[in-house]
C-alpha cells in the first residue's frame, strides 16, 4: 500500500469518528443492504447443498426407472425382471444395473422390532447406489442364486435391532421369514429434511435380502420388480442413457418407465435457484441503491462543511485528484465498515432463519467477500460525486468559506 | 526564541543557473483578474506589474476591496490572472495545468493566512505534514522533517496538541512551520497577525524578519503599517492597482 493510502486511511477514520453519531446513522443502509444480502443469499446457498448432498447420495451419474402409474383399483405395477439384463447390455455406458424389490415391513430380532424397508435385490446394487460396508459382507451371486435367506441391515436398522451387540451372524424375523444377517451398512446421509427437492430412500432404514428371497406372498407378477437402478461410468451421457433404457423396457412392455434423472432434477433446481438468485440480486440492488444515496448525502454534507479544508489543502499542494481521493477514501471506509456490520448481522439472520424458520442455510465464503467488495463499489460509486464535486471546488473561493 | 541553524533549505538557497543569478522569482505585466458577477464584471485587479527579486521581502497595502489578496493568490498561483502575463522563476504559469500548478505550490510556495487554517482533527505537528502528502515524500521522512520545521518556529513542545489548544501565535507559528516544510522558494503570507493581539503580533513579525534574514523571499499582504514598514519595499493598492511603490 503507497503511504498516501495509509496516511488517508488513518485520516478518512478519524474524521468519520469525529462524528460518529452521524457516520453510524449514515450506514445503516449499507449495513442493512449487506445483512438481507448475506442472510437470503445463506438460505439459496442452504438449499443448494442440501440438493448436492441429496444428489450425491442418490448419485449424478444413477438413473432410477420406475413403472408407469396404474390406474385406480389396478394391482400396482411393476418393470420385467428380465430388462435389468438387457439394460446393462444395450444401455451405453452402464457401470451396473440393479433390480430392487421394495417393501414396507416391521423386522424383529431378540424382542426388538423396527419398521424398515425390505429390499430385494442382487450384489449389483452395491456398485448401483453407492452403499459403503461397515461391517461382514454385502449380498453375493450365490445368496441370489440360493435364494438365502441372508440380510443386510441400514445403520439405523443396525443400532434400533441390536443396540448392545454386533448383529453379525445374528437372525432377523422379516415380515413371515428369517434371514441371517451377514453385513451392515455405513450411515448415509439422509435426505429427510422438508422442502427437499427429491424424496430419496433412506437407506439408513433398509434391509437387503436377495432378490428371490424376498416373499411377497401371492405376487400377481412373481418375475415383476418395482425398479431398475443403474449407474453409468460417466455422468455426461445419463440423459440420453435414461432415454435409452425407457425405450428398451417400453418395448417388452407397451408402456414406457418414469425415470428418475437426479442429475436433470439438479438442473431443474439449478434453474429455481438461478430465479431465486435474481430476486435476491434485486432486493440487493434496491438497498444498495438506498444505502448508497444516504452516503452521497452524509459525503456531500461532509464536503460542504469541510469546503475551506479543501481550500488549505488545495493551497498546500494537493491536486484535484488528491483531493477526491480523499473523500473517496472516506465514503468507502463508510460503507466496508457498512458492509462488515451488515455481514455480521447477515450471518446472525441466517441462524435466525435456520432456527425459526428451519429452513436449512449455509453462508458460502465468497459471498461475504462479495458483500464488502460491493460495499466497497457503493462507497466509490457514490462518494463519486461528492468527491468530484470537492474536486471541483474553486481554491481561492473554498479558502474564503467560513 | 531559538531557531536552528541549518540553512533555511530552499527558501533562502534558490538555486539558479548561473546565468539567471538575477533573474526574478515572480513576474508580473499588466495582470487582471475580473469575475463575472451576473451579467457584469468585477474587477479585483486591472494592470498590475510587479516583479519580485529572490531574498526580497515586499510588502503589499492598501484598503480593503483593493485586490491584495487577489494579488497574493496569483502570486501563489492558486489563481489565474484573467488577462496578462505571469512568469515564475522565467517560466510562463498561463501554460500550466492543474496539476503543474498544484506541484508548483507545494515545492516552491508556502502559504501563511490570517486566520491560520490549521485542520483542526490533525495534530499540529500532522498539520505541518500535511504537504508531504503532496509532495510524495517517503514516510519514514515526515515527522523528521516537520519536527524541523517546527524546531523552527520554536513549536516543537507542541507537537501532538490539537490545533485547539494552542494560543493564536502558536497557531500562526504551527502555519508557519506548515509552510516552510517544504523548503519553499517564496513564502507568501496574507494579514498574518491580524487575529492576533499586538505582543504575539509582533512575535510572529519578528519571526518572519527572522526568517527573511535567513534569506527567504517573503511577500506579506497587510493593513498593519507596522508590519509593512518592516519590508524593503511597500506596494500600495488601489482599486486593483498599484498606486505607489516605497522603499521605506
Amino acid at each position: 500500500m503507497s503511504p498516501a493510502l495509509v496516511v488517508l486511511l488513518q485520516l478518512g477514520a478519524r474524521s468519520l469518528r469525529l462524528h460518529k453519531l452521524r457516520s453510524s446513522l449514515s450506514i445503516l443502509g449499507v449495513v442493512f443492504g449487506v445483512a438481507a444480502v448475506v442472510a437470503m443469499s445463506s438460505v439459496g446457498e442452504g438449499a443448494r447443498r442440501e440438493t448436492l448432498a441429496q444428489i450425491a447420495a442418490l448419485g449424478i451419474d444413477t438413473v432410477t426407472l420406475k413403472p408407469p402409474a396404474s390406474a385406480l383399483g389396478e394391482p400396482a405395477a411393476t418393470l420385467p425382471l428380465a430388462a435389468a439384463d438387457s439394460l446393462f447390455r444395450v444401455v451405453p455406458g452402464v457401470q451396473a444395473v440393479a433390480p430392487l424389490r421394495v417393501v414396507e415391513l416391521s423386522a424383529d430380532a431378540g424382542g426388538r422390532s423396527a419398521s424398515v424397508i425390505a429390499l430385494g435385490t442382487t450384489p449389483r446394487y452395491a456398485d448401483a447406489a453407492r452403499l459403503e460396508l461397515a461391517a461382514g459382507r454385502f449380498l453375493a451371486d450365490l445368496d441370489v442364486a440360493d435364494r438365502k435367506r441372508v440380510a443386510v441391515l441400514g445403520a439405523s436398522v443396525a443400532r434400533a435391532l441390536f443396540p448392545l451387540q454386533s448383529p453379525l451372524g445374528e437372525s432377523v424375523r422379516l415380515g413371515g421369514d428369517w434371514y441371517r444377517v451377514v453385513g451392515t451398512l455405513q450411515e448415509r446421509a439422509s435426505p429427510r429434511t422438508r422442502g427437499a427437492a427429491i424424496r430419496g430412500r433412506d437407506l439408513n432404514r433398509a434391509v437387503l435380502v436377495p432378490l428371490p428371497a424376498l416373499d411377497r406372498g401371492g405376487d400377481p407378477r412373481p418375475d415383476g420388480v418395482d425398479e431398475i437402478v443403474f449407474r453409468l461410468a460417466n455422468a455426461d451421457g445419463v440423459t440420453q442413457a435414461a432415454g435409452v433404457a425407457q425405450a428398451l423396457v417400453r418395448r417388452s412392455t407397451g408402456a414406457a418407465p418414469e425415470a428418475v434423472v437426479p442429475r436433470e432434477i439438479l438442473r431443474q433446481r439449478e434453474r429455481t435457484q438461478r430465479v431465486f438468485n435474481v430476486v435476491t440480486g434485486a432486493v440487493a440492488a434496491i438497498s444498495l441503491l438506498v444505502g448508497g444515496i444516504g452516503i452521497m448525502n452524509i459525503m456531500l454534507a461532509s464536503v460542504a462543511e469541510r469546503t475551506r479544508e479543501v481550500g488549505v489543502r488545495r493551497a498546500l499542494g494537493a491536486r484535484r485528484r488528491d483531493v477526491a481521493a480523499q473523500f473517496l477514501v472516506e465514503s468507502s471506509l463508510l460503507t466496508v465498515t457498512g458492509g462488515l456490520f451488515g455481514s455480521a448481522l447477515g450471518l446472525v439472520g441466517a441462524v435466525l432463519i435456520q432456527t425459526f424458520a428451519g429452513w436449512p442455510t449455509a453462508v458460502h465464503p465468497l459471498m461475504l467477500a462479495v458483500a464488502l467488495i460491493v460495499a466497497l463499489a457503493v462507497g466509490i460509486g457514490f462518494g463519486f460525486y461528492p468527491a468530484w464535486h470537492a474536486a471541483g471546488l474553486d481554491p481561492v473561493e473554498a479558502l474564503r468559506r467560513e | 526564541m531559538p531557531l536552528a541553524h541549518e540553512p533555511l533549505g530552499g527558501l533562502g538557497g534558490v538555486k539558479h543557473p548561473p546565468d539567471e543569478g538575477n533573474a526574478p522569482l515572480v513576474v508580473l505585466r499588466d495582470v487582471v483578474r475580473a469575475y463575472p458577477r451576473g451579467a457584469s464584471q468585477v474587477v479585483a485587479l486591472a494592470g498590475v506589474s510587479l516583479e519580485i527579486r529572490a531574498g526580497e521581502k515586499l510588502a503589499i497595502m492598501g484598503p480593503s476591496g483593493s485586490g491584495k489578496t487577489t494579488l497574493l493568490s496569483i502570486l501563489g498561483c492558486l489563481d489565474r490572472p484573467t488577462a496578462g502575463e505571469q512568469l515564475f522563476e522565467g517560466r510562463s504559469v498561463a501554460s500550466l495545468g492543474d496539476d503543474a500548478l498544484s506541484r508548483l505550490r507545494n515545492r516552491a510556495v508556502g502559504f501563511v493566512f490570517q486566520a491560520f487554517h490549521l485542520i483542526p482533527q490533525l495534530t499540529v505537528v500532522e498539520n505541518v505534514e500535511t504537504p508531504l502528502l503532496y509532495e510524495g515524500a517517503p514516510l519514514h521522512d515526515w515527522r523528521p522533517r516537520a519536527l524541523r520545521a517546527l524546531e523552527r518556529v520554536g513549536l516543537v513542545h507542541r507537537a501532538d496538541h490539537r490545533p485547539s489548544e494552542l494560543s493564536g501565535g502558536e497557531a500562526q507559528r504551527a502555519a508557519i512551520a506548515r509552510a516552510l516544510v517544504t523548503a519553499p522558494r517564496l513564502l507568501l503570507a496574507d494579514e498574518p497577525t491580524g487575529n492576533l493581539d499586538s505582543r504575539t503580533g509582533d512575535e510572529i513579525r519578528a519571526l518572519l524578519d527572522e526568517l527573511h534574514a535567513q534569506g527567504a523571499t517573503v511577500v506579506l499582504v497587510t493593513h498593519n503599517e507596522a508590519l509593512g514598514r518592516g519590508a524593503e519595499r511597500v506596494l500600495r493598492l488601489r482599486d486593483g492597482r498599484v498606486e505607489s511603490e516605497e522603499r521605506p
